[in-house]
């Protein structure tokens, strides 16, 4: 792994280039988790009445974060870093210069990482100013350390489906086949316990289930022993993605 | 003198593929090295193998005495690549992509601003300093892309075709600039499939041809000696050969038969413009033998794809 500090220089490439597409990508990223808050939270809401002793939006909104965190990072991983890739050709003037090509995946995984708890901020900031905040000011800058670290995750599983990509259309695959259903079965909207075993077995090999676990404690203050097992699944999930992806994205750049 | 570049039975395989095969050759600091060859040949693997891009199957290549290597930075801070593809960030404009490049040599932010002010003027670029790429025309983004390649003051310059696609304004402006960068001292490596362009620029050059080197050598001395001074050229059917050459014959020359044409390679031209006069033949052309010449020569007239 030949990485060095001009990750940061890749970096701050995407920063200059996002200037452009800040507005709309503000807009996307807003509007995603507030349609989430607005028809699960307010509309199942009501039905659903109180959850665990609170309100149903405060078992929602911790979920809804690190999921909005998992959309924004995965789709700039796919398709931002695909075009990038094949289109801008980006990648092959960046590997010219002393910029490693490890350099510049990890440099797209950490802008990925980025996008994501952008959305997840704006997320936060909605639910903060529709009064569900977070237990404590500590806890919130631990939801923030959560964010990047999720971010880092989903950037790098990312990394390593554009790394086999012939084509845009190759993405569905990941993101109607993986994403989507890991939405649904990570406890994000509604608890598990209801469902068979094999859905629960199903759901603790999903990297959200973990990440949802963490975020609702931190959220909410209450912790538990199961919490290390989730870090830990996690801090692995993380580490082999993360080296998987470089490895598989140099196996593309260079030839 | 040392040389810049030096390369020993340098190969380079894509799987089953071998795409340089052992080839040899030494750059010397200070001058213009041509690769040429048509599509496929094998001079871009080779230039991406000597700008660290691209790992060396087997042999070696050095680059002022480092081993050339995907991870050796120190190299690729010492070259500017003017690419074959025009790789400019289409998301930034003309300044922002020389001063994020600036960023990646690791030049601080006040040098990086003076260079960029200083390489937009040497390219004749100011005008289009805050333009987005895709409002340039093509000459323009092969300028930037010059710039962006000198913002690191290289030693050497490896250029891959760089005016595919210009049209002459565009491509003498860039042959003045690669001229006077040579002149500041610059060694410059060039590839091309333009004899016109090898000819003005390069002091010495190779000829490629499926991953080898066929000859190497100075363009005007690479003329003398595999085709001669002057070339006549017969559009005549090729029945009429036998006649025409049975005429020539006791005058030193070699002939080659192409499609509707007969080339004529020879030493001296007057010899040959007396008896093809009185041959009176309808259709032909007398001129002075140049590096086309040998390149076809050399590499065939077929397509090679």
């Amino acid at each position: 792994m030949n990485l060095s500090y001009r990750i940061y220089y890749v970096f701050l490439r995407n920063l200059i280039s996002y200037k452009r597409f800040i507005l709309p990508t503000f807009i996307v990223s807003l509007g995603q988790p507030l349609f989430y808050l607005l028809t699960f939270g307010i509309g199942m809401g009501a039905y659903v009445g109180l959850f665990n002793g609170r309100p149903y939006l405060y078992f929602l909104v911790p979920g809804v974060l690190v999921s909005s965190v998992m959309l924004s990072s995965t789709f700039e991983c796919l398709y931002g870093t695909f075009v990038k890739m094949i289109h801008e050709r980006l990648y092959d003037s960046l590997i010219a210069t002393p910029v490693s090509a490890e350099d510049a995946i990890a440099g797209d995984i950490s802008w990925g990482a980025f996008r994501g708890l952008i959305s997840g901020g704006l997320m936060l900031l909605i639910a903060i100013l529709m009064g569900i905040l977070p237990v404590s000011l500590p806890n919130l800058l631990l939801l923030f350390l959560l964010m990047i670290f999720v971010g880092i995750m989903f950037s790098s599983l990312s990394m390593i489906v554009t790394s086999f990509a012939p084509n845009f259309d190759f993405f569905n695959y990941y993101t109607e086949l993986i994403i989507t259903p890991m939405l649904f079965f990570s406890g994000v909207f509604f608890p598990l316990n209801k469902f068979p075993d094999w859905v629960k077995i199903v759901a603790n090999f999903l990297p959200l289930t973990h990440a949802v676990n963490i975020s609702r404690a931190v959220f909410l203050g209450s912790y538990s022993p199961e919490l290390l097992l989730n870090f830990s699944v996690l801090l692995a999930v993380e580490i082999v993605a993360f080296y998987a992806g470089i490895k598989l994205m140099k196996r593309r750049l260079i030839k | 003198m040392k040389p810049l570049v030096s390369a020993r039975n340098l190969t380079k395989k894509f799987k089953e593929f071998t795409a340089v095969d052992g080839i040899s050759f030494e750059i010397k600091e200070g001058e213009c090295f041509g690769f040429l060859g048509p599509n496929g040949a094998g001079k871009t693997t080779t230039i991406k193998m000597m700008h660290c891009v691209s790992p060396v199957t087997a042999g070696e290549l050095t680059v002022d005495g480092m081993a050339a290597n995907i991870n050796n930075r120190k190299i690729k801070q010492m070259i500017g690549v003017i690419p074959q593809e025009i790789t400019l960030d289409i998301d930034l404009t003309a300044y922002e992509n020389l001063m994020v490049f600036a960023n990646f040599f690791d030049i601080p932010g006040g040098e990086a601003k003076k260079r960029t002010a200083e390489l937009l003027s040497f390219m004749e670029l100011e005008k289009k300093k805050n333009s987005k790429i895709d409002e340039l025309s093509t000459g323009m983004k092969r300028r930037l892309l010059i710039a962006r390649a000198l913002l690191n003051k290289p030693s050497l310059i490896i250029a891959d075709e760089p005016t595919t696609g210009l049209d002459p304004q565009a491509r003498h402006l860039i042959w003045q600039r690669l001229r006077s960068l040579k002149s500041q001292g610059v060694t410059l490596i060039l590839t091309t499939q333009y004899m016109e362009e090898a000819q003005q620029l390069c002091d010495r050059l190779v000829i490629m041809h499926e991953g080898r080197i066929l000859r190497e050598g100075k363009p005007a001395k690479l003329v003398a000696e595999e085709i001669g001074n002057e070339v006549m050229e017969i559009r005549a059917p090729a029945q009429e050969d036998e006649r025409i050459l049975k005429a020539l014959s006791g005058i030193d020359c070699g002939h080659e038969r192409v499609g509707d044409t007969l080339y004529l390679y020879c030493r001296d031209g007057h010899e040959i413009m007396k008896k093809i006069v009185e041959l009176n033949l309808p259709n032909f052309l007398n001129r002075p033998a140049t590096l086309e010449d040998v390149f076809l020569k050399l590499t065939g007239r077929s397509l090679g794809e």
